[in-house]
């Protein structure tokens, strides 16, 4: 029961709140990366596509840093990363392919700028440096090093604009394989991967759009192609006032707003990549929404 | 045109006050020596004087020299407005020369910051803290690089919210990384994030 009513709150208040912060719906054509950098970005965009491999990275943030073996596609479908640090006889999780498309080459040029400079060698090879930096103060930067001869990204640093680090990662070492992957047609692409160029979802903030919704776990997710962000609705807890707080983990963001619209406590929270500011906005979005009949 | 005609027309221009300042120079190292030409250059003068109503100027007035006179005398130099920008280049180096010293890391290595030109405003995390106790123990060793330290919890943030938003983001952190696999461009980055093992297969 209370969970219908939940349900019903987060509707209405999803709708109200998309359609007073004036959401836009933009009809995205295929881009064409006409520069060396905008061919690096789709590059590592596509880079899941077309290789397989297998290694062992090491992912940082201030809490500490773990090792991974990786291998795509592990079992023909989905990813399969392990966790080395973690335990005895790990076994491994799976990671979902990647469901990227060219178009969203478009809408990531309209946020970020990117740049393209000579890279160190990671794993033995030879890389270039891509920087995306954000055109707003509504998404980090990242500063990648892609694989000249694939594309991949072999490290990648999550930044904030005064050159903080917030997490990265790094392959220690990769083994490209030559085994194909599944679903490839003819033209060397996945079954994952389409050139089509959809209307993205609708976008409750500049950038992001909505690229899922009606998770029985989560309201809604928004990416803008390289940051994502969940929102969640829950009950709140008995005797907690309305506020809000945060904690931040290497680049993940929690942040929760409590709010008490017609005597009915919920609880927004938004997990994402983002700052801070984009968490607010996003709870916006829903919060600022037509009352709960 | 010949050069008489550049010479003449530099001298309309000058009594018409658009010459050049390297048409003024031209004209002065001429008539300095060209006799027919400072001559010109007096009757023009009378000649203006006179259609302005003013007093007859004395053919004995030699405008040239006054005017030598003038671009010769040294000037002050903080009249010279080429000076002042040369003052305001070299404070404005000094500063920003002088910010980019404070900001090198201290661990004494000298490479630039990989974002140090980041365009766009900075974006402060501002409330946000660290969900292990470990931070200040635990740094990350991230050469030329400034690891993400604490930053200052905002005082409006209330009290109650401080396990409130630890204990979400331990539940939904797996889910929300299960829901971001496939929005990055490296797929498995969302899990490694995750702190707990969630399986995509599992979800649906």
């Amino acid at each position: 029961m209370v969970r219908r009513a939940i349900q019903r709150a987060a509707a209405c208040l999803l709708l109200g709140g998309l359609v007073s912060v004036g959401f836009t719906q933009p009809v995205l054509a295929a881009c064409i990366a006409e520069t060396d950098p905008a061919r690096a970005l789709t590059r590592m965009l596509d880079a899941h596509h077309q290789v397989s491999y297998r290694g062992t990275l090491i992912y940082e943030r201030a809490s500490g840093r773990q090792f991974f073996t990786v291998e795509w596609p592990g079992d023909g479908v989905s990813g399969e990363l392990t966790r080395m640090n973690a335990g005895v006889d790990p076994r491994p999780e799976r990671w979902s392919p990647p469901t990227l498309a060219d178009y969203q080459l478009c809408a990531l040029l309209d946020v970020y700028v990117p740049t393209l400079d000579p890279g160190r060698v990671v794993s033995g090879r030879a890389t270039q440096r891509l920087t995306l930096r954000p055109r707003d103060t509504l998404r980090h930067a990242y500063v990648a090093e892609v694989d000249e001869r694939t594309g991949m990204a072999l490290s990648m640093a999550t930044v904030v604009p005064d050159g903080k680090v917030l997490d990265r990662f790094e392959f220690a070492a990769i083994e490209f394989l030559e085994r194909g992957i599944v679903g490839t047609g003819s033209d060397g692409r996945s079954a994952h991967h389409t050139q089509a160029a959809p209307s993205l979802g609708v976008s409750p903030v500049p950038g992001y759009f909505v690229v899922a919704k009606d998770d029985p776990r989560s309201l809604f997710v928004v990416s803008d192609g390289l940051a994502t962000a969940s929102i969640f609705i829950e009950p709140l807890p008995p005797n907690v006032p309305a506020g809000e707080g945060a904690v931040l983990d290497g680049a993940t963001l929690t942040y929760s707003r409590g709010i008490i619209p017609n005597g009915k406590p919920i609880l927004i929270s938004v997990l994402g990549e983002i700052p801070i500011t984009t968490a607010r906005l996003l709870a916006d979005a829903v919060s600022t929404g037509r009352e709960i009949p | 045109m010949t050069a008489r005609d550049n010479e003449l027309e530099a001298l309309s221009a000058l009594m018409d006050g658009e010459a050049t300042e390297l048409e003024l120079h031209r004209v002065l190292n001429t008539v300095s020596s060209d006799e027919a030409l400072r001559s010109r250059w007096q009757r023009q003068q009378w000649v203006s004087q006179a259609l302005s109503g003013r007093a007859p100027g004395l053919d004995s007035i030699d405008v040239s020299g006054r005017v030598r006179e003038a671009l010769t005398q040294p000037r002050p130099a903080a009249r010279n407005p080429l000076w002042s920008v040369a003052v305001a280049a070299s404070v404005t180096f000094a500063i920003v020369l002088g910010g980019q010293q404070l900001m090198v890391p201290a661990d004494g290595d000298a490479r630039p910051a990989v974002v140090s030109a980041l365009g766009g405003g900075v974006v402060p995390v501002f409330g946000a803290q660290p969900v292990q106790a470990s931070l200040e123990t635990h740094s990350v060793n991230v050469p030329a690089r400034q690891a993400f330290r604490e930053p200052t919890p905002r005082s409006d943030f209330s009290p109650f919210y401080d396990q409130l938003v630890r204990d979400r983001y331990l539940q939904l952190g797996p889910v929300h990384a299960a829901a971001s696999a496939g929005n990055h461009s490296a797929p498995f980055v969302p899990m490694v994030r995750s702190t707990e093992v969630v399986d995509p297969q599992a979800k649906r």
